[in-house]
């Protein structure tokens, strides 16, 4: 065999590995020049310092959907998660600076049991994604009502300064997720434990096959993502000077948004926390965007939809079309045939 | 990209198989010159020239056949001949590129599976097509037409149906407690029940015993008689002899000769069934016999039994025998990976399937399946097993980690464009390279092969053997299973045969040649072992087969309802007045038709996100309409709106699910979104009161009960009776249970699923109606949190999530429970803590309690 067969399949790799990232980025690109262009006032300095923070909470939480969604999982308990962390962080400590560290360490032992309860559920248990996390959701909101009887509380001036404040320039918030978002990048390509990760989420069953723990990995997934979800509450519960006991519910659907939007599928496989960082700050700049061309809230949220639907269907449109859906054919009729033979 | 795919190129082998081509084609030319006027019954089914391609790979090629009626013609051929392709084009599954297909004298085009069968063609697959989730007379129902059963008691056509194969089940029990061997007799018994015209039975005996042989036998003599055309596909000489007029070998995808079974010796058939030509050369076979290193003594487990071999070192061990023998089991188990009983010793010490797991590297046959993550690069499938070997403290180094895979990659010629090329862009035979960079990485003890060279090009084929070889030389055992007789006689020492799962043969040295192998293959008389095969448990009697029903779940939710208003009532008294059942009925209501909705996605195994939402948008847009001192045909309007607005999201819904490949979420979380900002946009806040002499109509109650109440139980209990007794009922369980069954069966699948998200949206409006009365205003930020309500609702009511199974009187009482809960806090004096508490665990615990009763009920296989 020559060499020249083998040019082809590279340009076809590289194509699709790249693929999530470059739509992304290139959206982002598209986006920010319209915001230059026609609304120019929704980039403007004090407009990106108002909106990052909320871009950066919402990278948080992308991150972690992102980790259950590489495991083919599904989280419904963002909500739960995020809002318990907001409790605790305003409640126990009732604005006194002192009991902030046992508050937020409270806060992180909660997360990391519903994170336990949930792998749990799902990795060992094999119930499904959706309905354990949503049991669990309800569970956890009974635990923020217990905490806060759903009234809120005003947040301590400590942990205003440090999730709210601002360090060159910048919102302390959005450094926080850029450092989660390096961590999470190094700890996914360059540990054993990343490595072994993404292989579980690709092919559990190759996975299972030379020997590695796939349920353990499945459970640590859960209990990452609740993690992440506790430190964007605590944020939160920063950023906000009176953040309420619901504060995570508006951020379920766009987490799942970034997500599929970031180029994960939703079936399991690779993951792409850059790319999903970054499909963080595209939903928040076209919010921003649309806000700023005058459209009324209300719109907004068709604009997202429309993102979204444009989002899978570019995705669904790369590998698992033309080629893939041939291949699939062919595959599965060649399947059948082995099957039956 | 499809056509970059397909050029990939591999000029020299595609001459190779050119000239492979011409040789075997005059081949063929000579052997088949059996005139057939010789026989009575004319001619059936005529194929003539037919030739499949998978990508650039001949499954067929110009293969000519008549089947006559009144006659059982036998295919006979090795795995990979093309017996099951054949066998697939004729029942409509696949379509041939090239030839034509000949039915009672008029060329058919464009068979499909539904054309097929009204022609008169019945197919019985080796792999039956039986729905586990349906009723064993639901099976019969669903995939027989429905002219069979007319005018007739079905229960007694369906029993006739089980009689003639000697099936003794219960109609009533659910397929997944059937053995292999009674979902293969029930799946005989369908193809015999529509008196086909031609019939075609693939590998029926597999797993059947003696005396279901000998009945089937009966069966098939009768059937024949009475003029249909058998077509029996099979592997054993023996039977062949006992139940065939007329045989036609194929080998390699092409017609090795037609003969009349009475007139050629098993020899003759022996030698067209084998001389496969190899493509590829072989390494050397070990010279010097070593010690034993790899020993299996009396080692059992799933479909195999009583397996013992030893391989000295130096030598590669081969597992031969008809596909479905045992041998993929046999493979398993060494590879840790099913549970085994007996004795594994390497190098003299005793293994566990727990050790095996970890120093059995396995290469299995479906590469795509379980041996590659084929989303990641190659680079990263081929170091996942050694990764603590390049790595310190937990940290992967880059360089270390490239250094040994590409050392790897150089030692067994792996040709790919980088090291970070994905995998799926690379051939079949660079995979399988990959799969064994990633065996030798990580220092295997043992080397499990199964299948090494399917769907691997010749070229790469020699290279593998020539690896397995040099493997072998170091003195690390290699077990290679493959249906390619010619593959095993070429790269093994030694070789045992396969059947029914025990060892039938076992050879060494110069006996290892493909025509030792196949004729211990073929020439097999063992049958399964009768205790294998009729150990169901008659699950007859009324109350435990009501346990295993999808509405078992009536009786618990039912009692914990009463329960539970009984424990309310003794602590308030104001609960069980005539106001609050009314309340709680009424609230029900709109989470009930909702969850009705709901349970249709999920017994599709799909799910509705946009049912909360949808809801909402739906009261939003009627409080535009149904107004105080709107015209009634405003009003009516209004609600035609609401149906057909519910009917184009339900239509989106289906079709990005089924067209556009979005999964069920993605699709509906999208609509989810959208419809919450098209309930905005119409209404940025609470406007438009809804007329009250409708609200007052919709909310019309008789004592304590509302006539919505009463409607949504109607309604619940037709859908019911419907999903259990009709034929939409059967197909849109059936298309839940296994798509690709209820494909082969003949269903539309495509249309099921789009009428079912319509159907939830359908559904969706009658909450929305209930909805509207409720809120009596038009309210934008309504209606979303049903979406989760719903699905703990349909959750409760007992319908699995993996599709299949639901019910939707379940969904009801279900919805009934979750509002009596929430209900029930309040009155009890409980904070909010308790609602929230209360939601959770009753969702958790049902789907633990029902997930583990369903494990039970279910048949070990």
């Amino acid at each position: 065999m020559t060499a020249q067969p083998h040019r082809r399949p590279r340009q076809v790799s590289r194509f699709a590995l790249a693929k999530g990232f470059v739509t992304v980025v290139i959206s982002t690109i598209v986006l920010i020049g319209l915001c230059l262009t026609f609304a120019p006032s929704s980039v403007a300095a004090g407009a990106l310092a108002g909106s990052l923070p909320f871009a950066a909470i919402l990278m948080i939480v992308g991150l972690g959907q992102m980790l259950v969604v590489q495991q083919g999982g599904f989280d419904l308990s963002v909500a739960g998660g995020v809002s318990l962390s907001v409790v605790l962080a305003t409640h126990y400590p009732s604005g006194d600076d002192a009991q902030l560290l046992p508050a937020v360490l409270i806060a992180y032992t909660c997360a990391v049991a519903a994170g336990v309860v949930n792998g749990l559920l799902v990795g060992f248990v094999r119930l499904n994604a959706i309905v354990a996390t949503i049991g669990m959701n309800a569970l956890i909101y009974g635990v923020v009502f217990a905490v806060s009887g759903g009234v809120p509380r005003i947040t301590t001036d400590l942990l205003a300064q440090v999730a709210g404040g601002e360090s060159f320039g910048v919102g302390n918030a959005v450094w926080f997720a850029i450092a989660i978002l390096a961590v999470t990048v190094f700890a996914m390509k360059k540990t054993i434990w990343g490595r072994r990760f993404e292989a579980i989420g690709a092919n559990p069953l190759a996975a299972a096959a030379i020997g590695l723990n796939v349920r353990r990995h499945q459970m640590m997934a859960y209990v990452l993502a609740q993690l992440f979800y506790c430190s964007a509450g605590l944020l939160i519960a920063g950023i906000t000077t009176q953040p309420t006991a619901f504060q995570g519910d508006s951020l379920l659907l766009p987490s799942v948004a970034v997500v599929v939007l970031g180029g994960t599928s939703l079936l399991g496989g690779r993951g792409f926390p850059i790319s999903t960082a970054i499909a963080a700050l595209f939903l928040n700049q076209l919010s921003q965007f649309a806000f700023a061309v005058g459209v009324p809230y209300s719109a907004q949220t068709i604009i997202q939809a429309l993102a979204l639907g444009l989002g899978i269907g570019i995705y669904s449109i790369h590998m698992p079309s033309f080629f893939g859906k041939i291949n699939k054919l062919s595959n599965r009729e060649e399947e059948d045939d082995a099957i039956l033979s | 990209m499809s056509s970059r795919g397909r050029n990939f190129p591999f000029c020299d082998k595609d001459g190779c198989q050119m000239q492979d081509m011409a040789v075997v084609v005059d081949d063929s030319n000579a052997m088949d010159a059996q005139p057939n006027a010789a026989l009575p019954g004319s001619v059936i089914l005529r194929l003539s020239g037919i030739s499949k391609f998978y990508a650039r790979i001949p499954a067929l090629t110009d293969v000519s056949v008549d089947f006559n009626a009144g006659e059982v013609h036998a295919i006979l051929g090795e795995n990979g001949a093309g017996k099951s392709t054949l066998m697939n084009i004729i029942a409509g599954v696949i379509r041939p590129q090239i030839g034509t297909i000949e039915f009672d004298g008029r060329i058919v085009s464009n068979l499909s599976p539904e054309t097929a069968a009204a022609l008169g063609i019945a197919i019985s697959y080796q792999h039956p097509a039986i729905l586990d989730d349906l009723s064993v007379l639901e099976n019969l129902r669903v995939s027989l037409p429905p002219s069979l059963f007319a005018g007739k008691s079905p229960r007694a056509v369906a029993q006739a149906i089980l009689d003639q194969v000697g099936l003794t089940v219960p109609l009533h029990a659910r397929s997944d407690i059937l053995t292999v061997a009674q979902k293969q007799l029930l799946e005989i018994g369908k193809a015999l029940a529509i008196k086909p015209k031609v019939l075609i039975l693939d590998e029926p005996t597999a797993s059947l015993d003696q005396d279901a042989t000998n009945l089937l036998f009966r069966c098939v003599r009768e059937v024949a008689k009475a003029g249909t055309s058998v077509i029996y596909i099979t592997h054993r000489l023996a039977e062949l002899r006992q139940i065939a007029q007329r045989v036609t070998v194929l080998r390699d995808g092409r017609k090795r000769g037609s003969a009349l079974v009475a007139e050629v010796s098993d020899q003759d058939l022996l030698a067209m069934i084998v001389g496969r030509r190899m493509g590829s050369a072989f390494p050397p076979k070990a010279d010097g016999v070593g010690g034993i290193n790899f020993a299996v003594g009396s080692l059992s487990g799933q479909n195999f039994s009583d397996v013992s071999f030893d391989v000295a070192r130096g030598q590669i061990l081969g597992i031969a025998g008809v596909a479905g023998n045992g041998q993929s089991e046999l493979m398993r188990a060494l590879a840790g990976l099913q549970p085994s009983k007996g004795e594994v010793r390497l190098s003299g010490q005793a293994l566990s399937p727990h050790h095996l797991v970890h120093n059995a590297a396995f290469m299995p046959s479906d590469r795509h399946a379980e041996g590659l993550a084929t989303g990641l690069t190659i680079r990263e499938n081929a170091a996942i097993s050694a990764l603590d070997k390049f790595s310190s403290f937990g940290i992967v180094k880059r360089k270390a980690e490239m250094e040994h895979v590409s050392d790897a990659f150089r030692s067994l010629a792996v040709k790919a464009p980088s090291m970070e090329a994905a995998v799926k862009s690379l051939s079949g035979g660079n995979q399988q390279k990959v799969v064994m960079a990633r065996a030798s990485l990580s220092d295997p003890g043992l080397i499990i092969a199964d299948e090494p060279t399917q769907g691997v090009d010749v070229g790469a084929r020699a290279e593998i053997y020539r690896i397995l070889r040099e493997v072998s030389a170091k003195g690390i055992p290699v077990v290679v299973n493959s249906s390619d007789a010619a593959e095993l006689e070429g790269l093994c020492d030694k070789v045992i045969v396969m059947s029914r799962g025990r060892v039938v043969e076992t050879l060494v040295g110069a006996d290892v040649a493909e025509d030792r192998i196949v004729a211990a293959a073929v020439g097999a008389l063992t049958h399964v072992d009768r205790e294998d095969n009729r150990n169901y448990n008659a699950s007859a009697s009324g109350w435990r087969h009501f346990v295993q029903t999808d509405n078992a779940t009536a009786v618990p939710l039912t009692l914990v309802m009463i329960l539970l208003a009984l424990f309310v009532f003794t602590q308030n008294s104001h609960y069980l007045s005539s106001f609050n059942i009314g309340n709680i009925l009424m609230l029900a209501t709109a989470l009930g038709f909702i969850a009705l909705g709901q349970t249709v996605a999920l017994i599709l195994g799909g799910i509705d996100l946009s049912v909360g939402p949808l809801a909402g948008f739906l009261v939003v847009v009627a409080s535009f309409f149904v107004n105080d001192g709107q015209a009634p045909s405003v009003i009516l309007l209004g609600f035609a709106l609401m149906f057909g607005l519910a009917i184009v999201v339900g239509l989106v819904n289906g079709l990005l699910i089924r067209f556009a490949s979005f999964t069920p979420i993605a699709a509906t979380l999208a609509m989810y979104i959208g419809l919450q900002g098209c309930s905005f946009i119409l209404r940025d806040s609470p406007g438009g009161y809804i007329n009250a002499a409708v609200v007052e109509w919709i909310t019309w109650q008789i004592g304590p009960i509302p006539v919505a109440f009463a409607v949504l139980v109607l309604i619940a209990l037709a859908a019911e009776h419907g999903l259990r007794n009709q034929r939409w009922g059967w197909q849109l369980r059936a298309t839940g249970s296994n798509e690709d069954s209820a494909r082969r069966i003949g269903l539309r699948i495509d249309r099921t699923f789009v009428a079912g998200y319509v159907a939830s949206a359908l559904f969706t409006v009658l909450g929305a109606i209930m909805l509207m009365a409720q809120i009596g205003v038009g309210d934008p930020a309504q209606g979303a949190n049903y979406t989760l309500a719903s699905i703990t609702a349909v959750v409760l009511g007992g319908t699995s999530l993996r599709g299949g199974r639901g019910t939707f009187v379940g969904s009801v009482l279900g919805a009934l429970l979750l509002t009596e809960v929430l209900n029930a806090v309040s009155f009890l004096g409980l904070s909010q803590t308790y609602q929230y508490v209360f939601q959770g665990a009753l969702i958790l615990m049902a789907a633990l309690i029902y997930s583990t009763v369903r494990e039970r009920a279910a048949a070990p296989h």
